[in-house]
């Protein structure tokens, strides 16, 4: 087993969960500290069970974990549970929701390790991509016409760093940023109204400072007015006087850097960077490619969603709802998280096998 | 393609590492930034969308009498205002409030409508409503109709010492009287309550920034019987003699402590002046009005000369027979001539002749210098707004009949209380004391304190203050005071009437100043009071006449109150026998002199500036349209416009008190 990792994991999630009490004692979200709480415990059990199956055997189950995710994506459109404007969950017994989307980041990683392990040739070439793209592509489109705009993006990190790591010939790396770079300004045509809201007002977030342009700021003053020192737990005034807008959830790190200032941001980091350290690690050692593209998949997912929700918080980048992994209250995110690292711990687990 | 060699994967894994780390520096930096280097302007801003600060209005001091009557409180009262951004829905809100409130429905409703246009986030429904009224909203208990408890003051006495109290305005800051006065100790230091406030705007902490520091108490040297008494006397007594105004004081000459102020016409300060109402009964005429004495004045003269030493009561003087010829002008008495007569008679009979004789013997300086020495041309530093110190010229600037003039009490003009204060002079032995108003004043949390009173000066020797109170004492006894006579005390006094100078006509008219300043009783006297009636007609006009039986009232009144013994036997009624009171001052010796800083014969009631405290209407006369909106905005005046090019017409005047709230309309024309 690869303490360190899960030593780490937990202690990134016994913060967040600090964190989430500290944001929410006295809100309509009071119960989210434990129900995290059960979530983490759910998620290193999930992730034992993760360690024990052995990977390759896992991803011998990927045209039918993909099929049932690709019907239960569709599936959601008709039964789905509608919240904040979106249809993203599936209802399961017992009052459960299930963010589907969340889930089919494990069954991706998956499906790209085998894929590229599986090539023909020795490089993805043009078809391959294609295909490729276009297996990732279907979930895609119908996790973003939820709509869910930010988890679909998730996606693109784990294809992103699998091909780009399996050899993927620069000249068509170089091709497809440039294509997207061009189709960007079109994809403005496709943005929902909120979306092109948030977009706009990332730019500039005064155009509008009690609307869309309302959680940058409220965020950034937050972070801003935290210091080096920070207000000290539940003093966050931001936070507290609910200034800012989900301070449990997408908006964590943010409340976080209220309370701890920049000591503690910079010491959560750190402990981010260590953890995802340790997963490059074991993808460095990793018995064959396939625990090499998991490893790598799943260091540059998390990374981009550090990334992603960091900058956000920051006011670097548009307000898009991607969770801070292992901070942000959040069943289905949790889960994931604690599965994939299952999923790391399970290759290093096997690297002595051959 | 061959596959990826090791070198080449570490190469594509660093340019991964290398876009991560830019990524993350980017953040870093970012955090580094606004966490470091603007975290004072974050701080900031998050305190300026955290923190309210509220004012705490300190509770008014309260203002008693002399025996712990309440004359002026602030009551705690209810004011509905509404969050119009807050109102589901304004028509309903016009609906539900209206009728409760007696308010205008369609006016209301437009209120909120416009505040809401203006996203103005706060509207006063109606402020201080009754109690009543307020029950009723708040057993509706709808959470849009918010309350705030503002303080109103109440005059529980009614128009009792209107003018010495004053009024306030509608946020209780004093606007005349003592309210003004000693506005700053009433009122105290309003406290500041720093809010934590949420995102809804809900207090959710609350600390004091700044104490609040209540009014002080006062307590006032006014005896509210007496001053009952003196106000109900003083209106009988204009109106009876069919005068304008009038003024009367009763004070104390050993202390100074002025037991009762009255002015008439009168005012309930309870009610804020409506528009357009004359705001003349609110000037207090004891203090605000000087006048030109006429013959109290006599006193001042003949105690001049018998401190001087130029006369004793005894000494003769030649009244020539009612006609004494005086650089060119021929003074009379008011009826009929005298011959050789005792300065004393002088005195009792009011002869204008004698008067003259004794100021000639004393001589223009010393005149003057005693006139000064007994408080008159200044004021006597009553803590009442709008006191007026009265005129009285420098020798330099006499005419040659000057001083014939002001032995009679013309040329110089004089207040109520000034009046009083040189009474006490004599009454009390010789010593100036200033006229106390404040007694006690009790701040909050401290003790009583005494409010010191100015160490007295000496005016007279304590021999020739005795010698004329005896000589006054004649003036009751056998000279045109005897109306003045009081039932079972001793008492002197001096009367006089002063026509009236008109300034439009430039001529002393037939309406005269009456008035009578007088002390009892005569061995020590207990009090001072003077009376003065302006406006009077005919010799039933007199101050014998019409100014010292509303002494004697109000004298005897005060004695009993003050439960001072009697010392003389109680007489039979006055017989029927009309006694003589003709006492009338020549007025015409010399014309009222023009100067810069004249008239001196101050006649009627010319109110003091700034007498009575209030916005006053601009001259927007010959201005543009766009200059008489800044003007108006910058003033915080309401003005309705007309027409168009500039100002041609104003309503009210410029210069005129405006009542609060009251719209100017002005009338543009090219």
């Amino acid at each position: 087993m690869d303490w360190p990792l899960i030593v780490i994991a937990s202690a990134i999630s016994c913060v967040g969960i600090l964190q989430i009490y500290s944001a929410t004692h006295g809100t309509q979200w009071e119960d989210a500290w434990w129900k995290q709480i059960i979530f983490v415990a759910g998620g290193l059990l999930l992730m034992w069970i993760m360690t024990a199956i052995d990977y390759h055997s896992l991803m011998g189950q990927v045209p039918a974990l993909y099929i049932l995710s690709v019907v239960l994506l569709v599936g959601i459109f008709l039964v789905g549970k509608q919240a904040f404007g979106s249809r993203r969950w599936m209802p399961l017994p017992g009052g459960f929701h299930f963010q589907v989307s969340e889930f089919f980041k494990l069954v991706l990683i998956l499906l790209v390790a085998r894929y590229l392990t599986e090539l023909r040739s020795e490089r993805p070439d043009a078809s391959e991509l294609l295909k490729l793209g276009g297996l990732v592509g279907l979930p895609m489109l119908l996790v973003m016409r939820q709509p869910d705009l930010g988890t679909s993006l998730t996606y693109v990190p784990i294809l992103a760093a699998g091909v780009f790591l399996a050899g993927l010939p620069m000249r068509y790396a170089v091709t497809i940023v440039l294509v997207t770079v061009l189709l960007l300004p079109f994809g403005w045509f496709v943005l929902k109204d909120y979306q092109k809201a948030r977009l706009v007002s990332f730019l500039d977030p005064e155009r509008d400072p009690r609307g869309s342009g309302y959680q940058m700021i409220q965020s950034k003053i937050a972070v801003g007015s935290g210091g080096i020192w920070g207000k000290g737990v539940t003093r966050g005034s931001q936070t507290q006087l609910r200034f800012l807008p989900v301070p449990h959830t997408d908006f964590i790190f943010s409340a976080f850097a209220e309370e701890h200032g920049f000591v503690g941001v910079v010491a959560v980091l750190a402990l981010y960077f260590v953890l995802l350290m340790q997963i490059v690690q074991n993808a460095q050692t990793a018995p064959d490619r396939a625990g090499m593209y998991i490893c790598m998949g799943i260091c540059c997912l998390l990374l981009f969603h550090m990334l992603v929700n960091v900058g956000m918080v920051v006011g670097r980048m548009p307000v898009t709802g991607i969770p801070l992994p292992l901070m942000s209250s959040g069943g289905s995110s949790t889960l994931t998280t604690f599965m994939m690292l299952g999923l790391v711990n399970n290759v290093r687990l096997r690297r002595f096998v051959n | 393609m061959d596959p990826l060699t090791r070198g080449q994967a570490l190469a594509r894994l660093a340019w991964l590492a290398g876009g991560v780390l830019a990524w993350g520096g980017v953040i870093l930096g970012r955090l580094v930034h606004l966490q470091l280097f603007k975290h004072r302007e974050f701080r900031k801003l998050a305190e300026q969308q955290q923190r309210k600060l509220i004012e705490i209005p300190a509770p008014r001091g309260t203002i008693y009498d002399q025996t712990g009557q309440p004359l002026a409180m602030s009551v705690p009262m209810r004011s509905v205002f509404v969050n119009p951004l807050r109102v589901p829905d304004l028509s309903v809100a016009a609906d539900i409030l209206a009728p409760i409130l007696k308010l205008d429905r369609a006016q209301l409703y437009e209120r909120m409508r416009s505040a809401l246009r203006n996203r103005r986030g706060f509207l006063w429904v109606a402020r201080k409503i009754e109690p009543e009224k307020y029950e009723r909203l708040r057993s509706l208990s709808l959470d849009w109709i918010e309350f705030q408890t503002e303080s109103q003051r109440h005059y529980p006495k009614g128009a009792t010492a209107a003018h010495v109290l004053g009024s306030v305005d509608h946020e209780e800051r004093g606007n005349s009287g003592i309210e003004l006065g000693l506005d700053e100790e009433l009122r105290g230091q309003s406290g500041a309550l720093r809010l934590l406030t949420d995102v809804r705007n809900r207090g959710i902490e609350s600390e004091l920034s700044a104490e609040m520091v209540a009014g002080a108490n006062l307590t006032l040297t006014i005896d509210e019987r007496i001053q009952f008494v003196a106000e109900r006397e003083l209106r009988q007594a204009v109106l009876d003699a069919n005068a304008d105004t009038g003024s009367l004081v009763v004070m104390n000459p050993h202390t100074g402590d002025i037991l009762a102020l009255a002015s008439f016409p009168s005012y309930d300060p309870n009610k804020p002046p409506a528009p357009g109402e004359s705001l003349k009964p609110r000037l207090n005429l004891a203090i605000s009005a000087p006048f030109e004495p006429g013959s109290v004045f006599k006193v001042i003269t003949i105690s001049a000369g018998l401190e001087t030493g130029k006369v004793t009561p005894d000494t003769p003087i030649n009244c020539g027979n009612g006609a004494f010829n005086f650089f060119g002008r021929v003074i009379h008495e008011a009826k009929r001539g005298f011959g050789m007569m005792p300065v004393s008679d002088v005195l009792a009979k009011s002869s204008n002749i004698g008067a003259v004789q004794v100021a000639l013997k004393v001589g223009p300086h010393a005149m003057l210098e005693y006139i000064r020495r007994f408080g008159f041309g200044k004021s006597t530093g009553i803590p009442l707004p709008a006191e007026h110190g009265g005129w009285v010229r420098d020798v330099k600037r006499w005419g040659k009949t000057s001083i014939g003039s002001i032995a009679m009490g013309h040329e110089l003009s004089v207040t109520t209380l000034q009046l009083a204060q040189a009474c006490a002079v004599i009454a009390n032995g010789g010593l100036l004391v200033r006229p106390r108003l404040v007694l006690l004043r009790q701040r909050p949390g401290g003790s009583v304190e005494r409010v010191p009173a100015e160490p007295p000066r000496r005016v007279l020797k304590p021999e020739t203050a005795f010698a004329m109170r005896l000589m006054m004492e004649g003036v009751v006894q056998h000279g045109t005071g005897r109306r003045a006579r009081l039932e079972g005390y001793s008492g002197g006094g001096k009367t006089g009437s002063a026509q009236i100078f008109d300034f439009k006509t430039r001529r002393y008219t037939h309406t005269y100043n009456a008035s009578y300043m007088g002390f009892a009783p005569v061995t020590n006297p207990a009090i001072v009071v003077v009376a003065t009636l302006n406006g009077t007609r005919g010799t039933s006009g007199f101050g014998g006449a019409v100014a010292a039986p509303v002494f004697r009232v109000v004298a005897e009144e005060t004695l009993r109150i003050l439960e001072v013994p009697k010392d003389v036997p109680e007489t039979v009624p006055e017989p029927a026998e009309p006694a003589e009171v003709e006492d009338l001052a020549v007025a015409e010796l010399s014309e009222p002199a023009e100067g810069e800083t004249e008239p001196v014969p101050v006649a009627a009631v010319q109110p003091a500036a700034g007498a009575v405290w209030g916005p006053r209407a601009p001259d927007f006369a010959g201005k543009t349209l766009r200059e008489v909106v800044e003007e108006a905005s910058e003033k915080g005046l309401t003005v309705r416009l007309d027409g168009r090019g500039v100002a041609r017409r104003q309503e009210p005047a410029a210069g005129s008190l405006l009542a609060a709230g009251e719209v100017i309309r002005v009338q543009f024309a090219r």
